[in-house]
């Protein structure tokens, strides 16, 4: 049973109760309107999740393999050595967008992938195993960029979509009911007045005809 | 804005990443240490995305999850597999849908 507010039962609070509810009334749909577009928004990123992990995790294991093939023919020393070597100059461009007010990021690189010369190891050290682990590698971390732009924005639109779940749960069960149940009570309290003031009258009335 | 890679892993993961041109590196050895370094990584300002190999994910356990969810919208942290291919079943991102939308939109996203 929802608790009344505490008011003063009179027809000027009665009014103003009618236009909060009014009002929650509103917020209520509007809130809801925009869990159901969060939740179709939401389905769509985690569509895409699907897709892109499978490709990110599947081009992972292929690096994962030709580097264990690189570290069997040419040594794991070596290819350690070859790792601290390369360049390390990966860069991401984030920005951020918007999706209904949300701030999500938006991830655009320029091409990791790059040639065995650009790679900074020495050349005639190592062999084509290792430029080919190494190819392998970038291309998996540009799939994984891009794995990480979609689960960031789905991390944010769920966020948001639990918020937005909370705050209509507190209108529709809390806040609505109770205002409901106040209005109800303040209603039934000018009825009673009311209904005092008639009875009055008319014992009044009875006592002044008496006196005649 | 233009940002770098952080990676923190087992040796030969890192090694990988290395070579593709990540920028931040860590060999993941202790709990404590591994914190500190992803703490670092996380209130960094260039990097942009975290890559953290699953079975590092679970040994750092509550403090990770913790981590996750006081992050900012930046870095980006991913979790991906290990060499052996290992990850686990749940993730948080799960969990979270299941516990805002609820349990019937799984059962759909499961017929799909």
């Amino acid at each position: 049973m929802a608790m009344a507010l505490t008011v003063a039962p009179t027809r000027m609070e009665l009014i103003k109760l009618r236009q909060r509810i009014a009002l929650a009334q509103k917020g209520h749909d509007l809130l809801k309107d925009k869990m159901d577009a969060l939740i179709m928004e939401l389905f769509d990123a985690l569509r895409r999740i699907q897709d892109s992990r499978a490709k990110a995790l599947e081009q992972l294991s292929k690096a994962y393999s030709a580097l264990s093939e690189c570290m069997a023919v040419l040594g794991t020393l070596e290819t350690m050595q070859a790792a601290r070597e390369a360049k390390k100059d990966v860069q991401l461009n984030i920005s951020t967008r918007n999706i209904m007010g949300i701030q999500v990021p938006l991830v655009e690189f320029r091409d990791i992938e790059r040639n065995a010369l650009a790679r900074g190891y020495s050349l005639h050290t190592t062999s084509s195993l290792l430029d080919n682990a190494a190819r392998e590698f970038e291309r998996a971390l540009k799939l994984l960029v891009g794995l990480a732009e979609l689960e960031a924005v789905a991390f944010a639109l769920a966020r948001e979509l639990e918020k937005t779940k909370r705050r209509v749960n507190a209108l529709e069960y809390i806040l609505i009911p109770r205002l409901k149940e106040t209005l109800k009570f303040i209603m039934m309290r000018l009825d009673e007045i009311e209904r005092e003031n008639f009875t009055r009258l008319k014992r009044i009335k009875a006592i002044i005809e008496e006196r005649r | 804005m233009s940002f770098k890679v952080a990676a923190i892993g087992d040796r030969d993961t890192v090694a990988g990443f290395a070579l593709a041109g990540v920028a931040y590196t860590y060999i993941h050895s202790k709990k404590e240490e591994t914190l500190a370094k992803l703490n670092g990584f996380l209130n960094s300002r260039e990097i942009g995305l975290i890559l953290l190999t699953h079975r590092v994910a679970e040994e750092l356990g509550f403090e990770l999850r913790q981590m996750i969810q006081k992050k900012k919208l930046l870095p980006m942290m991913l979790r991906i597999p290990d060499k052996t291919g290992y990850a686990p079943k749940t993730d948080e991102l799960r969990d979270l849908i299941r516990r805002t939308v609820g349990a019937e939109i799984i059962v759909k996203r499961e017929g799909e």
